[in-house]
């Protein structure tokens, strides 16, 4: 029973990392319509930026993460404005194109600086936890998910709260209206884009404490990111947070829980749940309707 | 600076040409340059395996050096320049066997060295096999590339079941004994290897298995088999697969504070990048490594173990000691190289074959010597272990050993 606790409790840390990997991911995909296929590579920016932050300058990597977004927020404004703006109105296959290519140059450019080493940011406190009996709770995945719930509910608020979160969300429903009203929609874009960047970037940052740091760390994160916005449905910063969390969860027990399957089995059921969720409720389980 | 690797290499280059005319047939005192052998090499020089395979990229390029510094490679008194033709294979199978072939029809190699990995190797000895060019490699150890009857692939490296089997003959001399094993492993055939070995070999010794699990190749988050592992309370956490599973292994272990009095996995602390990601954290941990710049051969061919060390280090200008991947990638073109002037032709591939078949040679890597199927069963395989020097020690077998073994580890919270 308590292994049972233990897996649940990592199983909502992990949805935790996914939430704050997926949040910036959706954002793009339901106001841009871009499927950004460079997202793990912009997670990846994160995860270099804290550890040079943190082995050159002795920051701690929690204290990394306004850089790190502040970082990727201008990273991600400049590649909007200055390359997929371009593209913008063209079709949906064009945009995945462009976002591919971003990716390759990226991943290279990480070989070309830091080589295919493996790298970690291991604290003085990394391996401190919480005993309750038997189960064990790490503190720095604690953090990541309470982290990753507090970026939710900031993008939240930005969005149904501010004037520029309306802007953005008009910009989504309607951009020939939105321009109408008079939204600079080429701004509008570059900053959406901007602030799914920067949670990108605070995802890395968060990923940079619990696994390894290699150029091509983030190409499972995008594919994760898909996933949970699928799994969770487009358009409300609440769905990504349900689907992130429920596909951790999914992951970790049926690695371990489910009686008779290996853990080599995990992706298959993971992706079956996925297929379920596609088939029965297309938009996604608090998606809106398109 | 510049200069004086020159000068070393130069020197080295004049050692191993006095070694080489000493074991050199023919006695020839005119050689004259022939044309140029083209060798080709699929690698992961980017994707999930790009760190290994830039190491073995090394391990080819100080061998390549070395030999044409020499004036190339005698055949029959004709010396032969070489060049190895690179190509990345992303770390994916079909990828590197689509490669391979373009390296066979479109760069008109001769002869081939493996990629990295034993996915890619196994691929692309299909194609090796389909063209009937040799190909030797160093970086795929599963033995399910060799048990398909293929004619014209060898691995210098100790196959995959030795991997942690001296982890286990080590941990049997220990004490207090640890009785207790939990293995976690990648789902690809090599890991799947290691982790079949340790379940039919460990019981022998007097351990048993309590927790097996298998989890897919490449897994970011391996924290709910660790705590499953945890469950078990074992004295020995063995781990079969990758560098970035070990770190995340390694990771969850101290954060879920699972306390095994022996940590050891088959791929990954023998990297420098596992000490420098994990610092502290890595200390005691073993694994099972191909070879250790501490092993005691007496080759006689090529350099000695300790003029390859230094060589690796003004070659790439580093601190660090070469990984085994550098060396037994290394040792690969050693094998080539020696079957090539053996069989005294250099487009006769058949006999180039047949002359790795009926090889013979110590090398700085240990004995090169394949079986029926071109595997080299005659090497042994050392254990090391990351000791709190933060340095890689030999401490298995203890005629190679140059450190007594640190155990048992301490638990998390006292170190």
């Amino acid at each position: 029973m308590s292994l049972f606790v233990q897996q649940v409790i990592l199983g909502l840390m992990l949805g935790g990392v996914y939430v704050a990997v997926a949040i910036g991911f959706s954002l793009v995909w339901g106001v841009l319509n871009i499927v950004n296929l460079a997202h793990g590579a912009l997670v990846v920016v994160g995860m270099y930026a804290t550890w040079f932050l943190f082995t050159h300058a002795g920051i701690d990597p929690f204290l990394t993460l306004p850089l790190d977004a502040v970082v990727l927020f201008a990273i991600g404004y400049l590649v909007q404005r200055g390359l997929i703006n371009r593209v913008i109105r063209a079709p949906l296959f064009f945009t995945l194109l462009l976002t591919f290519g971003i990716n390759l140059v990226l991943i290279n450019l990480f070989l070309l600086w830091f080589k295919a080493d493996f790298r970690s940011v291991t604290t003085s406190y990394s391996g401190a936890g919480l005993n309750v009996g038997a189960v064990t709770i790490p503190y720095i995945r604690l953090a990541a998910l309470v982290i990753a719930m507090l970026l939710a509910g900031a993008v939240g608020f930005f969005m149904n709260r501010t004037r520029t979160g309306f802007a953005i969300q008009a910009v989504g429903a309607d951009k020939d209206a939105a321009q109408l009203v008079g939204i600079d929609l080429r701004h509008v874009y570059a900053l959406t884009f901007a602030v799914g960047a920067a949670c990108a970037g605070v995802a890395g940052g968060l990923l940079s404490t619990v696994q390894a740091i290699s150029p091509t760390a983030g190409e499972p994160y995008t594919l994760q990111a898909f996933v949970v916005v699928i799994l969770g449905g487009l358009g409300r910063v609440s769905a990504t947070v349900v689907g992130g969390l429920l596909f951790g969860l999914i992951e970790v027990l049926a690695q371990s829980q489910v009686p008779g399957l290996g853990a080599g089995w995990s992706n298959a059921i993971a992706f079956a749940v996925l297929v379920l969720v596609l088939v029965l409720r297309p938009q996604g389980l608090l998606g809106r309707l398109a | 600076m510049g200069g004086r690797i020159r000068g070393l290499m130069s020197g080295i280059a004049a050692l191993s040409v006095l070694v080489a005319c000493g074991g050199a047939t023919g006695g020839g005192t005119t050689t004259t340059t022939g044309a140029d052998i083209i060798l080709g090499a699929p690698l992961s020089l980017t994707g999930s395996s790009s760190k290994e395979g830039g190491l073995a990229k090394q391990g080819y390029d100080m061998w390549q050096t070395w030999v044409n510094q020499q004036g190339g490679i005698n055949v029959k008194g004709v010396k032969h320049k070489v060049q190895i033709k690179y190509a990345d294979d992303q770390s994916k199978p079909d990828i590197s066997a689509q490669l391979t072939q373009s390296l066979i029809t479109d760069q008109k190699v001769q002869f081939l060295l493996g990629p990295y990995g034993s996915g890619p190797t196994a691929s692309d000895a299909v194609i090796a096999e389909k063209n009937s060019i040799p190909m030797v490699e160093g970086n795929g150890a599963a033995q399910a590339i060799f048990s398909k009857g293929y004619k014209y692939t060898f691995g210098v490296l100790s196959p995959a079941n030795k991997y942690l089997q001296g982890v286990i003959d080590l941990a049997a001399t220990l004490n207090p004994k640890p009785s207790t094993i939990a293995m976690l492993a990648a789902d690809d055939s090599f890991s799947q290897e290691v982790a079949a070995a340790v379940n039919d070999y460990a019981p022998g010794k007097g351990f048993s298995v309590v927790y097996n699990q298998k989890y897919p190749n490449g897994s970011t988050d391996v924290s709910s088999l660790v705590a499953a592992a945890k469950a078990k309370n074992p004295d020995i956490l063995l781990n079969s697969g990758h560098l970035a599973e070990a770190i995340a292994i390694n990771k969850a272990a101290k954060d879920l504070q699972l306390n095994a009095k022996l940590f050891a996995y088959s791929v990954g602390p023998s990297t420098p990048d596992f000490v420098n990601a994990l610092g502290k954290d890595s200390y005691y941990v073993m694994d099972g490594s191909q070879w250790t710049p501490q092993v005691k051969y007496k080759p006689t061919f090529y350099l000695s173990v300790a003029d390859y060390t230094a060589a690796y280090k003004s070659t790439f200008n580093t601190q660090e000691d070469p990984d085994y991947h550098v060396a037994e990638s290394t040792a690969a073109c050693l094998a080539l190289q020696k079957a090539i002037e053996n069989a005294g032709t250099v487009t006769n591939t058949d006999k180039v074959r047949d002359a790795l078949a009926g090889l013979d040679v110590m090398t700085f890597f240990g004995e090169i010597k394949f079986d029926n199927r071109g595997v080299n069963v005659t090497k042994p395989m050392v254990v090391e272990q990351i000791q709190t020097d933060g340095k890689h020690h030999t401490v298995f077998p203890s005629d190679v050993a140059d450190k007594q073994v640190q155990y048992p580890t301490p638990p998390w919270s006292q170190r």
